[in-house]
Order: structure tokens, then C-alpha cells, then sequence
């Protein structure tokens, strides 16, 4: 129900708003253009009408599973970001792999030897990964492993292939060395966030009375990391990262622009450009109902992660 | 010593460096304890009882270290130990369990699992083998249904049942010597007087040793065969415990004695000893607990060594209480 709500307040923000930016027609129609054309292209796209009364077409449509046609391909919206949709999908769940397999021994390594000389490089990594900014690292990166180097791909997505019922440039050669560098610069500064993370996990739970009880169990240091530690420092991270998850897809758009992705984040920042309102409507509103869903997925999550939060059936 | 000694601590000093100079929280302290003997250590917080039970398991986490002394175990010096040499005999020779139950258990693990890994580590056994052994232990810690609570997760017990399980846990492998650290104090006083039975019958049964550590003399006096008294990380007396409790020689002993609740009368004031522990990174020279003490006197100012004055006791003072007895 709440969710509803916060949707519907979405939609009345965005809506309003955009209707400040400016005047779409300028931009769909020739600047040459007669006036008389130009009001026949306002009247066709229904822009001639009061605001309210555009909200309400909009909202009578969306309800209807309808978000409007865009003005520049003059396709319905959703189904430019459906085909848009897997591109940035695999973008994001790559950088998440990525972030994970890099950042999560590194922080837990930092974790329990806090004090050595490995710890504090990682640490020192970890706040360059925070505060080097994404596009310039990109573009240092195309530079060197592009135009220096040769090694991968500028831009694009590469060749996909099906697998089990996916289709994904995860799959073929040529598509993971499209992937290669828009993930791993979009995982970056997830990379340095997981890293503090588990550091900062790791450092708590170790010092925990069950970690020296498992300890005085006569228990290997590695039984001790994998059966005590991680599941206990796991529950923060999938936490954050449930919820990063969201921002990796919403706010690709950075990357997805300077590697020339083909996903969703291009296709918004195009149609701010163009102001191709209802993709840019849609696109809003989807993030939104992806922040709700993950929210969603992160409390179920976090129930088969922690007994703590399971529902209670039996007493105490 | 004899073959009956399980454990004998010589010297033993372990430190903690800080900018202002090591703490020095057990400092030269010699022990011994019996097969199937029980043994108080008493003190008040900060006494370095903890830190001792510490040293014993190995368990003293950096930048801590043992820099002095030795821990004769079966024989072996266990300062010398690797890791692996430790491993190998914590949970399986020597067991610790702790004050706190309800932070001594991984919050997110069954309860089954913690304990059947405590057996896995030290024996190639099969999980279903481990878990008929697990259940024993459990119906003889007292749990009931214990094919449910296998099952269950740490927070559906409550704290007694709680350490319980870490009192099950640790007589797995059947050590040789349990050191436990203040194990009923975090818990209801009914709680505590079934542990504190259960734990002695339990480890009479199977001939372990236990070292008992707490800052309640009463709940000592209850359990322990043997008393040691410690004192800014060093022992000051120890002895039989009947008779250490009748006729105290060290004037901390007596001290504490005194303070003990059930020794006041009704509508009396709780008598406690003046002054507090002195800072452990900067200890007088003499005696640490001359300040308090109202029996001081100049001859305090030199460290006095512990003195045996029987077979079976012990005092570390220049000026001994109950001297004729």
C-alpha cells in the first residue's frame, strides 16, 4: 500500500517537474517549421492541454500498464526500456560479481590483520576507489587498455549468446571483453564500499566472545573465517548491496554513456536531451519500483540470513 | 613435580605494551593444579584472573603476549607451542568456557552445528556419529529435547541454557582440565546454583580438572577443593579452601572475606576494602596492596615473595594474619 502511494507522489513530482524544463516541440519539429505545423505536432502529442489534464491521460494510462509513447521513436516507452533493460542488467550484475569476488577478501584480509602493512595499502586503495571519479576513470581506462594497449574493445556491447535461456554477452569471448571495462568501472567504487565493509565487519565480529569460544573449540583459523565470521559480517553487506544494487542500475548512466553501452542509462540520458518526456517519466518511475522490490528482496534476504529476524513460532 | 599435576604454571608473565609503558597483567605467577582437582582463582576485577585463564588456552590476543614463564601441560611447555601445536590441544585436552553465554555463541549457527564442529576438529568422526555424542552431552548438561534444540539457534535459549550448551560443549572431546571464567555470574542466582552443581558432579564424573575463576568468594567456596588469591596480576595466598576461609593469612584475603554479604549481620553495612586496584602499568615497588592494607608498615616497601607456610599453603605478605594457626 505504502509503495502505491510513494509511486503515485513519484509520478506527480516527476510530472510536474519536467513539464518546467522546457518545451518538447522545439525539439521534435524543424526550427523552420510553420506555426501551423508546429501547433498540429503540439495537438498530436496532446501537449496543447492544460497539465492537469495531461497528468490525468498519463495516470488513467499508466494504470492501464500504458506509459506513453515516445516523442522521438514514437514507440511505447516501456518497450524501448525492456529492450534496453538486459544491457544494463548484465552491466550491473557483473560490476556486483566484481565488487564482491575483489572487495570482500580484500576487506576481510584488512579485517584481521588491521595492523599490517597489506591492510593499510588496501585501506589506502579503498579510499582512491571512493574518491576517484567514475568518468575519469573511465576514460583513463579506455586510454590505456584501448588505445595504448589495444587489448579491449572502446565501446558497445559485443556479440551475446543464450544460455540457459539468457541472453548475455556474459557468454561469448568477445562480449566479456566488451564487458570487461564498463563493469570493473562501474564496480569500482562498489569494490572500495564492500571493502570497508567487511574491514569494518570483520574487526567487530573477531572481536566477539564466540569467535575466542570457537577459538578455545581447538578450531582452524579458516573453519573460524568460514563458519563464524562470514555469516555474521555477510548480513551488513547484502543488506547494503541489495539497495546499491538499485543505484547500480539507476545510475549506470555514467558509465553506460562513456563505454557507449547500449542500456538503460544511455537511453534516459538521451531522452533528457531530446526531452522525451515519457522516458523519462517511465524511466523515473521504474527506478522506483525497483528501489521498493529490492527493498523488498532485501528484508526476505535478510531473514534467511540472520535467525534473529525470522518470524517466531517457537518461544524462547 | 608428580605425574598427578595436569598443569603447572611457572613465572608466567603476560603483558600488554601501551604508549605509557606494558601493562603487566599477570606478573609471575606459579600454579598448579591436580587431575580432578578443583581450583578457585579469586580476585576483583582487573586482578589479571581472566588474563591467566587467557594465557593457559593460549588465547591472549595481540599485541598481549606471554614474555616470561612456562605452562606445563602433560608434560609439555605450551609457551613453545605453534598454532597448530595449540589447536591440536585446545577443545580437545583443555576447555574454556566463558563468562557470557549469551555472546559465547555464533548468533547465526545452530546450536548442533557449533557443537558438532567442536568434536569434528579434533576427531575424524562421521556428522551422524558426532551428533549421537552431541546428544548425549546435552541430555547430560540437563537440556531437554535435545533432538529440538540441535536445531535451535542461540537467542530461543535463554543465558542459563545458554551456558549450558558451552559447558556441554566444552566437556565434549573430555579434556583433561576446564578453565572456566566466571561462568554463573551473568546468571540468575537459582540458574547459578544448578550450574554450579551440575559443573562439579559433571567434571567429577569424568576426572577433569577445572579451574574455576570468579570475583565471588562464596560461589569458590562452594566448588573449589583449592583457593589462589590474586592481586595486581600476582597470587598473594593460596591454600585449602576450608582453610584459607576460616584463617586467612593475606590481609586482601581477609579483606574480601569480610566483604562477603552473607558473612555481615542483618541491618549491618557491607564492609568493603578502601582504595582500589592500582594502575597496573605503574605498580609501587612493594606490596601492590600496601596502600590498602591497614596492617602496612615500612617493611611493605619490598616485594615480599610467596612463602610457603605448609605443604598447602602459601602467602605473599611480611606480616601473615592467624600466624599460630
Amino acid at each position: 500500500m505504502q509503495s502505491v502511494v510513494v509511486l503515485f507522489v513519484m509520478s506527480l513530482i516527476v510530472f510536474s517537474m519536467i513539464n518546467l524544463v522546457g518545451d518538447p516541440v522545439d525539439m521534435l519539429v524543424n526550427p523552420e517549421s510553420l506555426p501551423d505545423e508546429i501547433e498540429r505536432v503540439r495537438r498530436d502529442f496532446g501537449l496543447d492541454q492544460p497539465v492537469y489534464i495531461q497528468y490525468w491521460k498519463f495516470l488513467t494510462g499508466a494504470l492501464s500498464g500504458d506509459l506513453g509513447n515516445s516523442f522521438v521513436f514514437g514507440r511505447p516507452a516501456l518497450t524501448l526500456m525492456a529492450e534496453r533493460f538486459p544491457a544494463t542488467l548484465e552491466l550491473a550484475v557483473s560490476a556486483l560479481i566484481i565488487a564482491v569476488m575483489i572487495g570482500l577478501p580484500l576487506g576481510v584480509y584488512a579485517g584481521l590483520r588491521p595492523d599490517g602493512l597489506g591492510a593499510r595499502f588496501i585501506m589506502g586503495l579503498s579510499v582512491l576507489g571512493i574518491s576517484i571519479p567514475t568518468f575519469w576513470l573511465g576514460l583513463m581506462m579506455i586510454i590505456l587498455f584501448s588505445v595504448i594497449l589495444g587489448w579491449l574493445p572502446v565501446s558497445g556491447r559485443g556479440e551475446t549468446a543464450v544460455f540457459l535461456g539468457i541472453e548475455s554477452s556474459m557468454f561469448t569471448l568477445d562480449g566479456l571483453k566488451h564487458l570487461a571495462m564498463p563493469a570493473t568501472n562501474l564496480a569500482l567504487f562498489k569494490i572500495a564500499m564492500v571493502m570497508r565493509l567487511a574491514r569494518a565487519g570483520t574487526t567487530e565480529v573477531m572481536a566477539q566472545d564466540f569467535i575466542r569460544f570457537a577459538r578455545a573449540k581447538g578450531l582452524s583459523s579458516r573453519r573460524i573465517v568460514r563458519a563464524h565470521l562470514m555469516p555474521n559480517i555477510l548480513i551488513p553487506i547484502v543488506t547494503v548491496l541489495g539497495i546499491e544494487f538499485g543505484t547500480l542500475i539507476a545510475f549506470a548512466t555514467v558509465t553506460e554513456s562513456i563505454f557507449a553501452w547500449p542500456g538503460l542509462g544511455k537511453l534516459v540520458i538521451d531522452a533528457i536531451v531530446n526531452l522525451d518526456r515519457p522516458i523519462v517519466v517511465a524511466y523515473l518511475l521504474f527506478v522506483v519500483a525497483l528501489f521498493l522490490v529490492l527493498n523488498l528482496v532485501v528484508d526476505i534476504i535478510y531473514a534467511v540470513l540472520d535467525p534473529r529476524v525470522r518470524l517466531q513460532g517457537d518461544e524462547g | 613435580m608428580t605425574g598427578n599435576k595436569i598443569l603447572s604454571i611457572q613465572g608466567l608473565r603476560t603483558e600488554f605494551p601501551t604508549p605509557h609503558g606494558p601493562i603487566v597483567a599477570v606478573n609471575g605467577v606459579d600454579l598448579e593444579v591436580a587431575r580432578g582437582e578443583v581450583l578457585g582463582i579469586v580476585g576483583e576485577s582487573g586482578s589479571g584472573k581472566t588474563v591467566l585463564g587467557l594465557s593457559a588456552m593460549g588465547l591472549i590476543d595481540l599485541p598481549g603476549k606471554v614474555t616470561a614463564g612456562r605452562i606445563l601441560f602433560g608434560g609439555q611447555d605450551l609457551t613453545r607451542h605453534t598454532e597448530a601445536q595449540w589447536q591440536a590441544i585446545r577443545g580437545k585436552r583443555m576447555a574454556m568456557v566463558f563468562q557470557d553465554p549469551t555472546t559465547s555463541l555464533n548468533p547465526v549457527q545452530r546450536i548442533g552445528a557449533q557443537m558438532i564442529e567442536a568434536l569434528q576438529a579434533h576427531r575424524d568422526i562421521s556428522k551422524d556419529a558426532a551428533k549421537r555424542i552431541v546428544l548425549e552431552a546435552m541430555v547430560r548438561v540437563g537440556i531437554n529435547s535435545p533432538e529440538e534444540r540441535l536445531l535451535s539457534y542461540p537467542h530461543q535459549f535463554s543465558g542459563g541454557m545458554r551456558q549450558r550448551v558451552v559447558i556441554a560443549t566444552a566437556l565434549l572431546n573430555e579434556p583433561d582440565l576446564i578453565i572456566a571464567d566466571e561462568p554463573t555470574t551473568a546468571l540468575d542466582v537459582t540458574v547459578q546454583a544448578q550450574i554450579l552443581r551440575d559443573v562439579r558432579r559433571l567434571c567429577q564424573d569424568a576426572g577433569t580438572a577445572l579451574i574455576w575463576v570468579s570475583h565471588d568468594l562464596g560461589v569458590v567456596a562452594q566448588i573449589a577443593h583449592r583457593v589462589a588469591v590474586m592481586y595486581a596480576g600476582r597470587i598473594v595466598e593460596q591454600g585449602i579452601t576450608n582453610r584459607l576461609l576460616k584463617t586467612p593469612s593475606h590481609p586482601y584475603t581477609a579483606g574480601l572475606i569480610a566483604s562477603m554479604p552473607t558473612n555481615a549481620k542483618r541491618g549491618e553495612r557491607l564492609r568493603s576494602i578502601p582504595g582500589g586496584l592500582p594502575q597496573l602499568s605503574n605498580l609501587p615497588v612493594g606490596c601492590a596492596f600496601a596502600p590498602r592494607c591497614a596492617q602496612a608498615s615500612a617493611a611493605c616497601d619490598v616485594l615480599p615473595e610467596l612463602v610457603s607456610t605448609s605443604a598447602e599453603h602459601a602467602v605473599r605478605c611480611v606480616s601473615p594474619l592467624n600466624e599460630a594457626a
